[in-house]
Parts: structure tokens; sequence; C-alpha cells
């Protein structure tokens, strides 16, 4: 990105623009993938297994398909393709044959002409097995003659999934230099995404070939997941996103595999089929955040100078690989933190067990381990007799700075600013003094501050570099208005607003002449996931160079127009460089364009910036940019009960340029909230392997009341010159950061060290109570 | 009569065909929070719902007999919008804790008796107050103590046809202090994990009357009556508590389940004690 472009004066970027499709979700006219209803469509139900890992003898659905509203019923033999899943590996079937390996796995699917007969008919079914030994904890399944759960050609060992590794200096070394360790091991559990929307699909056979509709983050998955399963090629497959209610990871590979079900039935029927999950089937059947164990060693110099840490962790992974590895990888990237580390040795292990398995959720593998590395530093900082905050002030990563992976981060490191801002906000100080006395006073009651800082690769990184890409495609229409088609999506983050703003920027038009097409995976090229926090940054960046390209055309074509060598568009005029007396609305020129056939649409195209990584070591360029943030969190402690409420919030971010500071402090607050869900409350139980209460009742996130009543947000803004106007990643950093800075506080408070999420009543009684 | 829906929902005109159509096996209905969630999980499978939600003689709040008389099928918020709910402060405590907004809006104080749930949050004030349940049935009326109306989880002492008809809740002698606290995961739309309702009557500094309820710790809200003789004569002080808190927390016979340990609601019974000194008054 040039220069200029990061210090540009903007109309329109870094502005407070509102939503795109506000009115249309206010109204209620958004419509989401269980709106959409198609003539002769049926209803898909999928025949669960009820075992965790269990040989199936026999599968009879012959009453199944005596049910009279019954219309087909497919199994693996039905399958025109590959029986198939395709994510990293292609280990996981669509349809169970032979093995089940998790309680839910699907063995059949029943197309029926009405929801509840699909369900009926799914409870014909009659399937026997053969129990085999189930294998539900990681730390068992890689033991010695543990069951085999991983399909062979999809693990590294036995049920080791992938182990992946950092070797940076000499961590033996680095601890014999240290003159103060901390050593704890850290667990989590499942976390549930709690969209709004449960997963959905309709599969509609059109002319040759299968659309897609439904609510999902990447539409280019599911477009090759229908094409194996359907054995078409991918010209044959057309997806498009439905208005989408939330994803949060949820919706990056499941919706391949509920596509690919609708398909198959599609395709044996000849009839359109929808596949919705209701909240129970979504929670039983769909990913969620690995539980981890999690052991950190970490050794610093008597003045707080960390000098090595050492980590190793095992990530529940479930049956099948899915995005496991991808997870994996950035768990292992992200586990020494913001921190100057010259020693570092990290183990990460995805195992294979006979549950669910689980993928991506914001933050993709890296909460865990923040959770681990934000509690040693401050356990550390309270064997140094250290204030938290400095301590992370002293080892935060600065520009010139080498991480983990031996990058050195050669610009847009904001993470100092980050702290300072949050110390300012917060006063520091003062607040914890304020607490001390509140805590002398109470009886039953005690206040703790907690702080967390953290650092976020931003898009793919270098295992998946080949996904990070972006198409874009520009239309100047006749009347100067102008269409805007990408390839990633809108779940309400808020994308199709800041790409719209953009475009609007870049071209030199108003807002409100900007339109964002639905995205259909035909009109523009396999633009990548919608993950990663890599939309603003890679899709911004092939919307800019589209607008460039179109505003160079419309540039060209205005100096015809009006007969001079230079002119300039802003705000939807266009008028002859220094007489802006003579400005005529874009739409003269475009209708004079349209008149004289000039090509009125430009494509874009965007990728990240090159990265590397060695695997033997895993150093390298881990990702081409780093967004940073500082979270502090008060929370008052109920002694009594161990009851916690979060009281106050202090958030600071550098994601880059904000091109649209109400959004993205909306997200913010929305990762806080998440962040003090998995610190405080969420909590998946199960048993033998099965779910238990897969339900909003017993699985609690949290309420508008149990977000603090004060929430400050603030960005500091260190430019990324490979981004659009500067732009860099935010959307998973606010859960990743805020849950760290919640169980800190916990800790502080009760005096005892939290080691387990979530910090339910009950555990933070025992803390209380322990310390 | 009107028919929606998979299962037949009937409207009758008034109590008496009601009652007549509870005793054919009908279930009733009125705010739906408890019913609608169970039948649609299959937890419960009545032939017909009878629908009681709108019935006239089910929606008053009158002053009666030195206290309120209240419809069984009042809503929660209703009866907190109440003028006569605001001289009842430890109701208007509970109330204010169950589930969210939209909830207090459609569930019915009748209706969260008649569910008899361990961890109604309604029954703590009710218990405390000594309200009577009255009800109406083929056999005509009777009135019951609340203790004697719930007998069980899920249990109470409705006969074939009977369907509560109203709550009189008196007005408890002088201002007794209130207190009313639900521990759960988090602080709305939860389940209580324990709770525990209070009011206290002292006089020179230390009690002269108290009477307890508990949430959650038993297979019914529970009276713990030794405990409340045992406050007799002491000030609300938690430093000299201790030992009763620890009392209390003996007598209370909790299980485990997916929200909480026997141990931990053990504890918190206790605790809450301590709590309601450390919070209230202490004159």
């Amino acid at each position: 990105m040039a220069e200029e472009i990061l210090t540009a004066e903007t109309r329109l970027v870094g502005k407070e623009a509102a939503r795109l499709d506000a009115v249309a979700k206010v109204r209620g006219q958004a419509r989401y993938a269980d709106d959409l209803s198609f003539p002769g469509m049926l209803f898909v139900k999928a025949i669960r297994a009820d075992r965790p890992h269990a040989r199936i003898i026999t599968l009879d659905l012959s009453w199944a398909e005596r049910h009279p509203r019954v219309v087909c019923v497919v199994t693996p033999e039905d399958i025109p393709g590959e029986n198939v899943v395709p994510v990293i590996y292609r280990d996981m079937p669509l349809l169970a044959v032979g093995v089940v390996r998790y309680v839910g796995e699907p063995l059949a699917l029943i197309g029926a002409e009405t929801p509840e007969a699909a369900e009926e008919a799914a409870a014909l079914a009659q399937v026997t097995y053969e129990d085999l030994p189930a294998v539900l904890d990681p730390l068992e399944a890689i033991r010695e003659g543990a069951p085999q759960v991983a399909v062979p050609e999809a693990a590294e060992a036995g049920n080791i999934f992938t182990h992946m590794v950092i070797r940076k200096g000499d961590a033996e070394r680095g601890f014999a230099e240290a003159d103060v360790i901390v050593e704890g091991e850290y667990r989590t559990g499942y976390q549930e995404h709690a969209y709004l929307e449960p997963q959905g699909v309709i599969a509609v056979p059109e002319e040759g070939g299968m659309a897609i509709y439904g609510t999902l983050q990447c539409p280019f998955y599911v477009q090759n997941a229908v094409a194996a399963v359907l054995g078409l090629p991918l010209s044959k497959v057309r997806v498009v996103p439905t208005a989408t209610g939330g994803g949060f990871g949820g919706k990056e590979d499941v919706p391949s595999q509920l596509a690919a079900m609708a398909a198959v039935v599609a395709a044996k029927s000849g009839r359109p089929a929808k596949l919705v999950y209701d909240r129970a089937e979504d929670i039983i059947s769909t990913s969620k955040r690995h539980p981890g164990v999690i052991r950190y060693r970490t050794g610093t110099k008597r003045d707080g100078t960390l000098v090595a840490v050492e980590i190793e962790f095992y990530y529940n992974a479930g049956a099948y690989q899915t995005l496991s590895s991808a997870v994996l990888w950035r768990a292992l990237v992200h586990a020494p933190g913001p921190y100057r580390i010259p020693h570092v040795k990290v183990d990460a292990y995805s195992v294979a067990t006979n549950t669910v398995p689980c993928g991506a959720f914001r933050g993709f593998g890296s909460p865990q381990v923040i959770f681990a590395h934000e509690s040693q530093m401050d356990e550390l900082a309270g064997r140094l007799g250290m204030d938290p905050l400095e301590l992370r002030r002293k080892n935060a990563l600065r520009e010139g700075d080498e991480t983990a992976t031996g990058q050195v981060l050669t610009e847009s490191v904001g993470l100092p600013q980050a702290i300072e801002r949050a110390a300012e906000l917060c006063g520091w100080k003062g607040l914890r003094r304020e607490v001390d006395e509140f805590n002398r006073q109470k009886k039953f009651r005690r206040r703790g501050v907690g702080i967390s800082t953290v650092m976020y690769g931003v898009g793919m990184g270098a295992k998946a570099p080949l996904l990070d890409k972006a198409g874009a495609y520009l239309k100047l229409e006749a009347d100067g208005s102008v269409t805007v088609a990408v390839g990633n999506t809108e779940m309400g983050q808020g994308a199709t607003t800041v790409l719209a703003q953009i475009a609007a920027e870049t071209l030199g038009v108003k807002l409100s002449d900007v339109q964002l097409a639905p995205v259909d995976t035909s009109r523009v090229p396999d633009s990548g996931p919608t993950v990663a926090s890599r939309t603003t940054t890679v899709a911004g960046a092939a919307v800019l160079d589209a607008a460039r390209k179109l505003r160079a055309r419309v540039e060209a074509a205005a100096r015809g127009f009006f007969g001079v060598d230079e002119v300039e568009i802003s705000d939807s005029q266009v008028w002859p460089s220094g007489e802006p007396g003579k400005a005529v609305p874009l739409s003269e020129v475009a209708h004079w364009m349209w008149v004289h056939n000039w090509d009125l649409g430009a494509t874009g195209w965007a990728e990240g910036a090159p990265v590397d990584w060695d695997p033997d070591t895993g150093l390298g360029k881990a990702y081409f940019v780093y967004a940073y943030a500082c979270h502090i969190a008060e929370v008052e402690v109920d002694l009594l009960t161990g009851e916690v409420h979060v009281r106050r919030f202090w958030a600071v971010h550098d994601s880059g340029r904000i091109v649209n500071p109400a959004l993205a402090r909306g997200q913010v607050a929305g990762g806080i909230a998440q962040g003090i869900g998995y610190a405080l409350m969420e909590e998946l139980k199960s048993e033998g392997g099965r779910i238990v209460a897969p339900s909003f009742t017993a699985y609690h996130i949290p309420t508008s009341m149990d977000v603090p009543a004060e929430f400050v947000i603030e960005f500091v803004e260190a430019p990324y010159s490979g981004g659009p106007y500067g732009a860099k990643g935010l959307g998973e950093v606010p859960l990743m950061a805020a849950h760290a800075a919640v169980a800190n506080a916990v800790s502080q408070a009760t005096g005892g060290r939290l080691r387990e999420y979530p910090a339910l009543p009950e555990r933070v009684l025992e803390l209380v109570e322990g310390a | 009569m009107r028919k929606s829906g998979p299962v037949e929902i009937v409207r009758p005109k008034d109590l008496r065909e009601a009652s007549s159509l509870v005793r054919e096996g009908g279930m009733p209905l009125a705010g739906g929070t408890d019913v609608f969630v169970r039948v649609r999980k299959g937890l419960w499978d009545p032939p017909f719902l009878v629908y009681i939600g709108e019935l006239p003689q089910l929606r008053g709040i009158e002053p009666r007999e030195g206290g309120v008389e209240v419809g069984a099928a009042v809503t929660h918020a209703e009866l907190l919008r109440s003028p006569l709910a605001a001289q009842l402060p430890v109701l208007r405590l509970a109330l204010s804790t169950i589930g969210a907004p939209a909830i207090r809006e459609m569930g019915t104080i009748g209706g969260n008796v008649a569910n008899a749930s361990p961890a109604g949050d309604s029954l703590i004030p009710l218990y405390l107050l000594e309200a009577r349940v009255n009800l109406v049935g083929p056999e005509g009326e009777r009135s019951l103590p609340m203790e004697d109306f719930i007998l069980g989880p899920g249990k109470t002492a409705l006969r074939p046809g009977e369907i509560i008809r109203s709550l009189w809740i008196p007005f408890p002698e002088g201002k007794p202090l209130p207190y009313f606290r639900k521990v759960g995961r988090r602080r709305a739309l939860v389940i209580a994990v324990a709770s525990l309702g209070a009011l206290f009557w002292l006089r020179d500094g230390v009690v002269e009357k108290a009477r307890l309820a508990l949430g959650s710790v038993a297979p019914t809200v529970l009276r713990p009556r030794e405990v409340e003789k045992a406050l007799l004569g002491k000030p609300l002080d938690p430093g000299l508590l201790r030992p009763i808190a620890d009392e209390l927390s003996r007598l209370v016979n909790p299980i485990s389940d997916i929200r909480a340990t026997a141990a931990y609601r053990r504890r918190v019974a206790g605790n809450l004690l301590l709590d309601a000194a450390a919070r209230l008054p202490r004159a």
C-alpha cells in the first residue's frame, strides 16, 4: 500500500457509517436460512449414532422408508461422488460406514414432505451396534494401548492427529539463567458458539448442477464439499449465503457438512432439500472450542525480564481432523504471548477422542493458551513483587523486536501504546488503591483488577497462505451507482458496511450510492474463507484494487467529458481540477461512459503478504502482521457464594486504521461479553461421550445483566502498510483478551489462582476458601 | 372452544368448565412458560391443554382479610406492578428475579405454585408470608397452607379436576426486614442453585421473630424452624451467627445436579444467612 494512502485525509474511512443491513434486520426483512422456501422442497433429517464408538452391525431403514410422507432415504451407497466432508484432511465421512466414532455422527438421511415426518421417520431407523472401547479424554487417548479413534491416514501417530513445535534459543539454558520460575497446569472446557441462528442450508437442483443457500461463513468451502459428494465440477455448484445470524467460526467448516447432506438428498430426489438444525441438534453435532490441558513454565530475571518459556498442551480434537491442525497451529504461534522471550520451547498436540469434532471458534485455539500465559504473567508478577502491568510493559513486543517464532516486527506494533492508553483510561494505580480500600472495608466482598495483553496474527498465516486471497468485482452502473461483489460474507460482523466504505472512499462516491451484491460463488474467484479476522484487510484490499482501476477509468472518461487534463471526483461529483463550480453529478459521467461503450466493470485481487514457516523448528514469519490489545477488568467476588460480577471494563486495541469505529466498538463489546462467558459461566457437560442438557437452559451465556455497566473501548491505530487505508484485523481479538483479564481479576480478588475455566461460583468459592 | 397447533388447546368459558375439562385429563395452561417447554420436549404429553390464562375469576389482585388475594393467572409482572404488592417487599424482591422481563410478563403466580419446583422463586416469599392456596374443583372450594399444598418436586395436593384459583397472602404484622437472594451461574434468566428468603422482626437490636425459607436445597422449599428459633434474641451480626449458619447448612438436604454439587448448596445455604445479616440494618 502506498504511503500516501496511510496518511490521506479520508471522507468515509474512519467514520461511523450506519450498518447497511441495519434497517432490514431491525424490520425483520432480512431472510435467514429457515426463511427461504422453494416449491416442492423436502425436509432433511439425519439419523445419528447414539454410541461414542461402535461397529455398525445393521442399519435397517425399511420402516423409515415406509413412512407415508418420506420421499427418499439416503445411505452411503446413494452418494454419487465421494463419501467425505473435505476440510483439511479427508478422514471424515459424510455418512458413517462400518464404524461410528462419536455420538451424533450421521449414518443416513431422510428426505420427507414435512419436518415432522422427517423426524418421525428418523426415529423408525433400526441400528444395531457392537460397542467398541471408547476414549473420551485426550490424555487417556495418547496412552499406550488406548483404543484407536483416529483414522490412521489422518494421524501422525496413534491418536495424535498433529504435533507441532517451536524451538527457539535453548530453553534449558534460559531457565538456568532465570531468577524466578513459575509453573502451572491450566484446563479449559468446551465453548459453544451460541450464534443466534442455528445451522441451516437448502440445496436446490438447478440446470446441470446444484445451488446451495444457507447460513455460512465460507461459501467456497461449501462449493468444494458439495462438488465432492455429488461428483460434480466446481462450476456446477453455486453457493449463496443467506443473511447469517452469527458465525464466530461455528459456520466455517460445519456448513460444508450440512450442505453436503442436503445436496445428496436433493440429488437423489430431484427436489430442493432443506436441513435446519434445532438448538439441541446443533449443540450435539457441531463444532466447539477445543477443550485443553495446558502446562506452562516461565522464567524471568529478578527485574522481570522474561528469559524462557516451556509450554506443552493437548487439545481435544474430537473424532475427526476437521480444522484441528490449523487451530493447533494458531495456538502454537500464540502460546508464548506478545512478549520478547529469547528461549522458547513449545509442544502442541491435537488428539483424537470419541467426541464431536471441535473446530473454529473466535480466537481459533488461542484463548486457551492465552488463559495460561496471562495467568503465568500474573503469577510471575506476584513472585517478583512487581505490578502486573509493569511486568507486561517491560516485556511487551515493540517495533523491531523478534517474536517467539523469530519474526522481526518491522511495522505496526501498537502494543506499548495500547498498554499505556489502557492504564491511563482506568487510572491503573488509583484503581488498584480504590480496590484495596474497598477490600479493607467489606467483610464478604472482594474486588480485583485484572489485566491481559494479547497479540493476534492477522489472516491465515504461514500454515495456509494459499487461502489468504480475495477477489472483488465492481461495476459502475449507468446512473452512477455502484455494485460491489465480493466472496466474503456478512455474518453480523459488519463486513459489508466496511467494504462499502472502502469502495465509496476510493471511488469518490457517496456511501449510499454503493450496494453490496449478495455473495454468490459464481460471481467472483475463490476468495478464501471469511475467517481469521481477514475480511477488512484482505477483501478490503481487493475492493480497493478494483476501485482504483475503476476510478482511473472514470477519471479518464471525465477528462474526455470535460475536455481537460485533470479532474477531481468526490462525494459522487466530478469537476475539472480547480473549477469546482463546473461540477456535475457522477451519474452524468457514468451515463456518458455508458453511451460511449466504456467498460464499466473492474476486478480486484488481493493476497496476504508473503509468510514462511519451518515445521521442524516452528520458526519463521508466521503472519504478515499482528493486531494487539490490552484489556483491564474490575470484578467483585462474593466470598459467601463465589459469584463473580464484572463491574467495569477497559479495552484498548491496535487493529491498525479503524474503518468504522462504531462497528469496531460493537465487535469489541461483543467479544468482551463472549470472553466473560468463557471465563465465568460457559460449561458444556458430557457423560460417556454424550453432551448432557444441550440447551441454553443449562448452557449459560452472559445476559445484559452479566456484562459491565461501564465499557470503555478505544483504539490506538498503528497503520499497516499492506492493509486498505492501513487497516489490520479486529474480529477475534476482543474475545481473546477479555477472558484472561477477567480470570486474572478473579484470582486477584480471591487471593487464589484460577487454573480451570469456567470460574463458576462453586469453583470460586473453593478458591476463596483455599486462599 | 378453539383449537390450535399439534397439541389441542381448549378455551373454557368459565371456571366450572375449566374444572371439568381438567377432570377429563386436560392440563391447565396459563402463561405457558413451563407447560410449552415441557410439552415441546415431550416430557409432558397431556391429551389437551386447558387455557385458563384469561379467565376473569383468576385475574384479580384484591385486598382481602388483612392480606391480598392474587388470582392464579396473574403474571409475575402484573404482581410486581401492583400497589398492593408494594406492601410485600419480600414478594417483590423474589418476583423480580424470576427469569427475565419476557418470562415475568408471561409466567403466572399460580403456574409457579402448581409447578412445585424446589427452585420456584415465587414460592419462597409465599412460604415466608404463610400464604394459602385457594383451590376450586368438582367438590367445591378448599384452601391449604403452602406447606401442605406442595408435597415434593413437581408434586402437589391437587385432586383430579382441581385447579388453583388464587393465592391469599397475608400482610405480616409490623414491618419485618425483608431479604431475598438467589444464587446462580449468572445474574438473570437462571434457575436458582440455592436461594434464601427471610423476614426478621427486630426489637432492641435483636431478633424478636424470624422466618426463613430456602429454595433448591431440599425436595421442596424449606422452612428451617429450628434455625428460626435459634435466631431469637440474637443481633443480626454476621460475626456472631456463624454457628447458626453452620446449623442451617447441616439442616438442608440438597442434591447434586448439572447446576451444582450438594456440598456447595449446603455451604451456600448457611452462608446466605450471614449475607442477610451483613446486608440488613442491625436495628
